[in-house]
């Protein structure tokens, strides 16, 4: 029932002492900002957080195993080592945030400079 | 870029927009809409009255305005401010949750 399932959840918001602080982003915006505006800045804080993340191996990967989403089934590689594991996954994810914002605000913003360490992904052509 | 110098969150509305919240595929599900409501009701019933919620939905074929966003109206100005210090910067589904104050003549026109 609609009962059970709400002892059963845990609220989605991180606890109140444990806030993000990205330099050069504040988290308070002004009010009446043009929507060009405020996708810009959304889009810099998304480039910002994944690139962080990736930099310093913080994933966001639940502590305790409940918490994580289900697993998909393994992949090995031929020497028996899983090669989707959750971190594998993690990163992948960060990385097409990232990739998916950087193209989004050079199409917006012919101005903007992508981060140094940036290259978009080579587009693979099968044969 | 282009956001160097921007000004602080000016003066407080009694509507509080978060931003960075919710994807529009997330609000499609009934299940998950209600659970993100009851989420967002709950956490700011703790920093004043809570006089109502709007979270634009997604509409098929539609370009739904504010969809992605959250605002909440509180009773006071006073009470919104609180709210957005306690929020500013928490995560929400492992977002960073942006704010900013909104016009109250436009949240009760609907114009997000």
């Amino acid at each position: 029932s609609r009962e059970d399932r709400k002892k059963k959840r845990k609220s989605r918001w991180t606890d109140e002492a444990c806030k993000t602080f990205i330099p050069g982003l504040p988290t308070m915006i002004p009010a009446g900002l043009s929507k060009e505006q405020e996708e810009a800045y959304l889009l810099q804080l998304k480039i910002e957080e994944a690139s962080r993340r990736l930099r310093s191996g913080d994933l966001g990967i639940p502590l305790n195993p409940e918490d994580r989403s289900p697993s998909p089934e393994p992949i090995y590689s031929s020497d028996g080592k899983r090669l989707n594991t959750r971190e594998y996954r993690k990163r992948k994810e960060l990385e097409e945030t990232r990739h998916e914002s950087i193209q989004r605000m050079i199409l917006i913003n012919p101005d903007y400079k992508s981060p140094p360490d940036y290259k978009a992904p080579q587009i693979k052509v099968s044969d | 870029p282009g956001m160097s110098g921007m000004s602080g969150p000016g003066l407080p509305t009694e509507v509080l927009c978060l931003l960075n919240m919710v994807m529009p595929e997330e609000l499609t599900d009934e299940e998950e809409y209600e659970d993100i409501l009851e989420d967002i009701r709950e956490e700011c019933a703790k920093y004043g009255e809570v006089r109502s919620i709007e979270i634009p939905r997604p509409v098929p074929g539609v370009d739904v305005p504010g969809c992605g966003k959250v605002f909440i109206e509180f009773s006071t100005d006073g009470e919104c401010q609180k709210a957005q210090h306690a929020l500013s910067g928490r995560r929400f589904s492992n977002r960073v949750v942006v704010t900013s104050y909104f016009d109250p003549d436009k949240y009760h026109r609907r114009e997000f």
